[in-house]
């Protein structure tokens, strides 16, 4: 590629700004609510010398200790003592598969950052150092009681597995460098054979972003793949990010693939939204650029779209740290539909399309939020409620389970994927407190736990 | 190069090791400028993380130096100026110091990694680097030299 002499590209104004911004110096007086929504407020850009961290060091849940929800929900525990499941799918019979999934963590040390971020991430993630993960279990309620009597393990020896999908009798993973086939009969327990590869997704080497969210066209001719970039925002050049930080349209028939859309940092929980019938995701972005940059965001997902990353957020806002920039690209970037704020971590989306919860959830969108780490105030860690009309995004974002953090910044858990399971109830995969969590209406609740 | 060599023989007992640990940090901030100025003139992260590595290399090597050199300069003190060894300790704390910023601004992502603050930090360094070696350690074993042999000749 030829290059333009770089130094021509010098921003004082960034620089006189990176060069005294230390971490922590500004009290973050930000009101977080202002990014929740279709049209969030962006502060200028800051770089530091130490990036704002805050970690939630991992406490665990105590006996009979659970997430709490609203008075018209009730949370109980569907599974405990997992390990570190990530992803949840529930097959036609009831059954609910929990993808139980640890980071390839092939990530080289390719600079000394990554030796002292490698450090840090292990402090916030119960990175499950059991050998049973990479894995997914089987978990069935043969009562109907709410409480699971059924545990097994349906497939073993995975590598670092997250979106599920079924079509028909093919029931298809998503490991973090492949789509493998696997023949499924309904109400098996266990599956032995050998998967066949439909699709290699870009895996190692680094594999950053590792998660691999999958989801079916509703006719089941297609599969749909969020492949996460491989960086936070390029320093792993642009050689590594061949076909990733987009989501893929794989044929399932044939295997073939073709960017569906691009420009997505880190894309999960891809859903199909009841009445649009549109592609949605939940994305992660990009870190380092201030506590309050750049918000995550959930956003329908166009054919062909382009969504920034790295070069811009939010339509035309230029990363500084992204050299060639690309304005052909730029110019083109689509503003997401919908800010959660920044550092959240979204990474499981759910619409309610059943009929377990009060009804003013009806259609709207359900999204784990993992929680934050590039900031003082820690952000996320919670279950939160969009309301939809006529396929949109209408109001603010409301917690709907949280007590994932204790009273002194501690996690007991962490929220990753959410997902319906028969009886129309929320389930929620934690990966730090190793539980599935159930929440039901609390006013069903009463009567399915009556005694038949 | 010949009178530097006749201060050891002469001294038994001065091992340099200020001189021998403090070519690490001088080799690794040399190079930290010229790998950053290779990436901006190429944005090939290749070159940023070359960076990134010298910078930590001269640090942790730079800090050894540092402690033997604060040796030397007390143990040396009868024999070399006040001002050379000031010109060194404060010249040396400044490497080390604008050395620490470069690193932290190296541990950013990508482009704003080194251009601009980090290429300045850089350069600063090694400028500061040079004087300090030229007005401070160099021209002190010419006066070891000196004052050794008036002490022979009384």
């Amino acid at each position: 590629m030829i290059y333009a002499p770089a130094m021509r590209v010098f921003r004082p104004a960034l620089a006189t700004a990176a060069v005294l911004a230390i971490a922590g110096a500004a009290p973050d007086d930000f009101d977080v609510r202002t990014q929740i929504g279709p049209n969030p407020v962006l502060p200028a850009p800051q770089q530091y010398l130490l990036p704002p961290m805050h970690l939630a060091s991992v406490v665990g849940w105590k006996a009979g200790e659970t997430p709490k929800a609203g008075a018209d929900l009730r949370v109980e525990a569907l599974a405990t003592g997992l390990e570190h499941p990530r992803s949840i799918y529930t097959l036609p019979n009831g059954d609910v598969l929990v993808v139980e999934s640890r980071g390839p963590g092939i990530e080289p040390y390719s600079r000394p950052k990554n030796i002292v971020m490698n450090w840090v991430e292990s402090i916030v993630t119960s990175s499950g150092q059991t050998t049973g993960s990479n894995r997914i279990t089987l978990l069935r309620d043969t009562n109907g009681n709410g409480k699971p009597d059924l545990r097994t393990v349906f497939l073993d020896h995975l590598n670092s597995p997250f979106g599920v999908a079924l079509v028909g009798n093919d029931l298809y993973v998503a490991d973090t460098d492949a789509i493998l086939r696997f023949p499924y009969t309904e109400g098996e327990t266990s599956i032995t054979a050998p998967g066949t590869v439909l699709t290699p997704l870009p895996g190692g080497p680094i594999d950053h972003h590792w998660t691999k969210s999958l989801v079916a066209s509703e006719d089941g001719t297609k599969l749909y793949v969020g492949v996460g970039s491989n960086s936070n925002i390029m320093e792993n050049g642009l050689g590594a990010e061949l076909d990733r930080a987009a989501i893929w349209e794989v044929d399932r028939a044939t295997g073939a693939h073709r960017i569906f859309a691009s420009g997505l940092r880190n894309p999960n929980g891809l859903s199909w939204e009841p009445t649009s019938h549109a592609l949605w995701t939940v994305v992660n972005e990009r870190d380092e650029l201030g506590p309050n940059l750049v918000p995550d965001y959930l956003t329908s997902v166009k054919d062909g779209g382009f969504y920034g990353w790295p070069y811009s957020y939010y339509g035309q806002h230029l990363d500084p740290r992204v050299q060639p920039q690309r304005p052909d690209l730029v110019a083109q970037a689509i503003v997401p539909d919908y800010a959660l704020s920044s550092h959240v971590a979204p990474l499981g989306l759910a619409f309610d399309t059943g009929h377990g919860l009060p009804s003013r959830y009806a259609g709207g969108a359900f999204v784990g939020e993992h929680g934050s780490w590039n900031r003082q105030i820690l952000n996320g860690y919670k279950v939160v409620f969009i309301p939809f009309k006529d396929g949109k995004p209408n109001g603010i974002a409301e917690d709907v389970v949280t007590g994932f953090l204790d009273g002194e910044g501690h996690a007991r858990g962490r929220p990753v994927a959410v997902a319906l399971d028969k009886t129309g109830a929320l389930l929620i995969a934690d990966d730090v407190g190793n539980a599935v969590w159930r929440v039901t209406s609390a006013s069903q609740v009463q009567a399915t736990i009556t005694p038949p | 190069m010949d009178r530097d060599d006749s201060v050891v023989v002469v001294r038994p007992g001065w091992h340099p090791l200020f001189q021998i640990l403090v070519s690490f940090p001088i080799a690794c901030f040399t190079g930290a400028l010229l790998t950053d100025i290779a990436y901006a003139r190429s944005a090939d992260m290749l070159w940023a993380d070359f960076s990134a590595w010298l910078l930590a290399a001269g640090m942790v090597t730079g800090l050894l130096a540092g402690i033997a050199g604060l040796v030397d300069v007390v143990a040396k003190r009868r024999i070399w100026p006040l001002w050379q060894r000031l010109t060194l300790v404060i010249g040396g704390m400044l490497v080390l110091t604008l050395a620490l910023f470069d690193n932290l601004v190296h541990s950013r992502d990508a482009w704003t990694s080194v251009v601009p603050a980090g290429l300045a930090l850089s350069a600063i360094t090694v400028f500061i680097m040079l004087v300090t070696a030229w007005l401070g350690a160099p021209k002190s074993y010419r006066r070891v030299v000196a004052v050794q042999q008036t002490g022979v000749r009384q």
